[in-house]
């Protein structure tokens, strides 16, 4: 008895120092990867196989993403691509961080612009590359670039052409309509054509980061990382500013003919978009990924964008611009990946901006817009298009909610829900924003 | 076996039989809660290679935050009014599955049926039902109460909470009754049927006195559940409308995963524990106190 039991002492001791132990081999094997594959392969001389991952954060691409893998494979046969994506609610940089903290982290991760900079200490430097050289606009932080930017998105007054043309008579032509004073003649038409003029969709992160961004964007004297500078250090009075207020004029003339006003929170995502859709509401305001589900309600529906005015003076840049950013951005890891595997994904980053298939994988399959001037293919969806010819003819402001916190959507989108629903006032709602950023370290 | 002389036999015993669990325990429960607490004295963004030490910068910080505190006040409201309406729903469902009613067994079943659904799922299903559901009957018989959506009032919102966080535990607490009021001796209540005692008076003098240890753990349970609730938060109204029920655990979340400071977030998760654990202990010892036997 005495023997078994020591036995069994010594058997537990052995367990617990294995367990401890287990971590730092698993370590060892995971750093040995890389050697291992390549001793496996060193039999077959000529190819090295690499083998690389690729963090997905738009995850309703994920099919078209995995089969852009494969046909990338297909024409470079030594590497491997795995795709992995995030799901619909999952912030992609928490499933980043999740994959660096078990040490496996993807070799191309992307992520929304806005987190880039967290990785900066971890992302290859990828300024040499030749891609650079085609970017629509420059994309650096201090001073390099760090991510490949792999989708444009832009957002504005999403319209109905065919709702509009009838209204307007004509081919209705967006530039028109570059004062607050010319939108509300515009909502006021539609309202007395019997159509309801437009939904007002009460979504936190589109009310927040992305309309109210407008104000940070369309600031006359500062670019969005200096107005945002001076929120944070408190110096920013939004009472007397004139594009937040500007802004906000414009939020109250939609609001009035908001065809959801007596429930405004009631207003979601879905039903504002079937609205248009189906040519029911003329107007909502939103971005260029809503062409999917636009299609869903209406196959055959035209849309195009108005800018959102800030002023009354059709001279003010923001009011026939809309907002523009290269909002997924992916980099390649710079701290796990061997140097064959960081290769492997800048050819795949080429892949994508020079070869055929990867073109038509970006604008085709994924259906984003480029960030590259050398792709020339016809952009899919009207949306598309029209984002397009806005950031060609440089009618564009940034896309602001790419430089704002992580939890700005739902804080100020909360704040903006109340302005929606009349809760608080105009001050009130500015009191909220600046405090929000003074919060902000 | 048991009066061991050696020493090292007994804890080789002990370890034989305790040891494993012991061991998990500690790498799932202890090692991370430590962790925790080692990690509120830092500054991390959950990402960078350098986490600069901040001392009690965080806690300050905690102090600081008028919107935790709201939130925890706000979840102190929603856990009294959701304790107090379990409890009573589900002693009264057990005392009415349990007085021998027709098909009681299919009653039970049914009633503990909403446990069973997950609680994202539930704030799902419940989401539809006051957005949807709801309105359309209100629209249909006129009802002011439900015309509009209860998820885009503040109040209402609060109690739809309530209510559905009420209809999910109900019957789980229920079942807990039912084996308390099982375990009521028949004896002492036929003694005071006999002795012309009313079935009230037998409820109140007899019955819930006898049920305490069960009043025990449903309050706890109750209590505990309550005060870290997330997920049907998170389905049923997202924190909103304008971000007015963000609850205790959501804002904590918010804090680490949303705005990245997980230093802050850490302080304000343990400054909760800290709340729950005081709450709940000073629950479990006052109510032992009313415990009796028959």
């Amino acid at each position: 008895m005495k023997k078994l039991s020591s036995l069994m002492l010594v058997l537990i001791l052995a367990l617990v120092v294995s367990a401890c132990g287990g971590n730092n081999a698993n370590n060892a094997s995971n750093a040995n990867e890389g050697t291992n594959a390549s001793t496996n392969t060193g039999s077959d001389s000529d190819a090295k196989e690499v083998k690389i991952t690729i963090l997905n954060s738009k995850s309703e691409i994920h099919t078209q993403m995995t089969n852009a893998a494969e046909t990338f494979s297909k024409a470079h046969p030594n590497i491997k691509v795995e795709v992995i994506s995030t799901n619909q609610d999952q912030s992609p940089v928490e499933k980043a961080s999740a994959l660096y903290a078990s040490g496996t982290p993807a070799t191309l991760a992307m992520l929304d612009a806005g987190d880039i900079e967290k990785f900066a200490d971890k992302a290859l430097d990828l300024s040499g590359e030749k891609w650079v050289a085609e970017l629509a606009q420059p994309n650096e932080i201090n001073g390099k670039t760090l991510a490949f930017p792999f989708a444009v998105e832009g957002y504005g007054l999403i319209y109905n052409k065919e709702v509009l043309d009838e209204v307007a008579g004509g081919a209705f032509d967006p530039a028109t309509i570059n004062t607050t004073s010319a939108l509300e003649e515009l909502l006021q038409k539609i309202e007395a054509a019997g159509k309801t003029p437009l939904y007002i969709g009460s979504m936190d992160w589109s009310l927040g980061n992305h309309f109210l961004a407008i104000a940070y964007a369309a600031q006359p004297d500062t670019d969005v990382k200096g107005f945002l500078e001076q929120l944070k250090g408190g110096s920013a009075d939004l009472v007397n500013n004139a594009t937040y207020q500007g802004l906000l004029d414009t939020f109250d003339v939609l609001k009035k003919y908001n065809g959801g006003k007596n429930d405004p929170m009631a207003v979601n995502y879905e039903q504002s978009t079937a609205a248009v859709a189906t040519g029911s509401a003329a107007i909502t305001f939103n971005g260029n990924w809503l062409i999917t589900e636009l299609l869903k309600s209406n196959p055959e529906g035209e849309y195009g964008f108005i800018p959102v005015p800030v002023s009354n003076d059709p001279a003010t840049k923001a009011n026939s611009a809309v907002a523009i950013g290269a909002t997924k951005q992916m980099f390649i890891d710079n701290e796990k990946s061997t140097e064959e595997q960081q290769a492997a994904a800048k050819q795949f980053l080429n892949w994508l901006v020079y070869e055929d298939a990867g073109q038509q994988f970006l604008v085709n399959e994924a259906n984003v817009i480029p960030a590259f001037k050398n792709i020339t293919l016809e952009l899919n969806g009207s949306l598309a298009v029209a984002i397009n010819e806005y950031n060609l003819a440089g009618n564009s402001i940034e896309f602001a909610g790419n430089f704002v916190p992580g939890d700005h959507w739902k804080v100020l989108g909360a704040s903006m829900q109340k302005y929606l629903a009349d809760v608080t006032d105009r001050n009130g709602l500015a009191a909220e924003i600046e405090d929000y950023w003074k919060s902000v370290q | 076996m048991i009066s061991e002389k050696n020493t090292v036999k007994r804890i080789g015993n002990q370890l034989l039989f305790t040891g494993p669990t012991l061991l998990a325990f500690i790498a799932v429960i202890i090692v991370p809660f430590i962790y925790g607490i080692y990690m509120t004295f830092f500054k991390w963004d959950g990402i960078s290679s350098s986490m600069p030490y901040v001392g009690f910068n965080n806690y300050e910080a905690v102090f600081n935050d008028t919107k935790f505190w709201t939130s925890v006040w706000l979840t102190i409201k929603y856990v009294a009014a959701s304790v107090f309406l379990i409890n009573t729903v589900a002693f009264l469902l057990a005392y009415l599955v349990t007085m021998g009613i027709r098909g009681q067994n299919f009653f039970r079943t049914a009633f503990f049926s909403p446990n069973l659904i997950g609680g994202l799922v539930l704030g799902f299903i419940w989401q539809f039902m006051f957005n949807n559901f709801f309105t359309s009957i209100g629209e249909k018989f006129g009802w002011e109460l439900f015309s509009k959506t209860w998820l885009g009032n503040e109040t209402m919102a609060f109690w739809a909470l309530v209510l559905v966080t009420v209809w999910q535990y109900a019957g789980y607490m229920m079942v807990i009754f039912i084996a308390g009021l099982m375990s009521v001796p028949k004896d002492i209540l036929e003694a005071a049927t006999i002795d012309g005692t009313s079935g009230w008076k037998q409820l109140i003098h007899m019955v819930l006195p006898l049920m305490v240890p069960s009043f025990i753990v449903t309050i706890f349970l109750s209590l505990q559940r309550g005060f870290m609730v997330y997920d049907v938060n998170y389905a049923l109204t997202g924190g909103g409308p304008f971000g007015s029920t963000v609850m205790a655990s959501m804002h904590v979340y918010d804090k680490a995963f949303q705005r990245f400071d997980y230093g802050v977030g850490q302080a304000e998760a343990f400054v909760l524990f800290f709340i729950v654990a005081t709450v709940t202990i000073v629950q479990v010892y006052l109510t032992k106190r009313m415990e009796v036997e028959a």
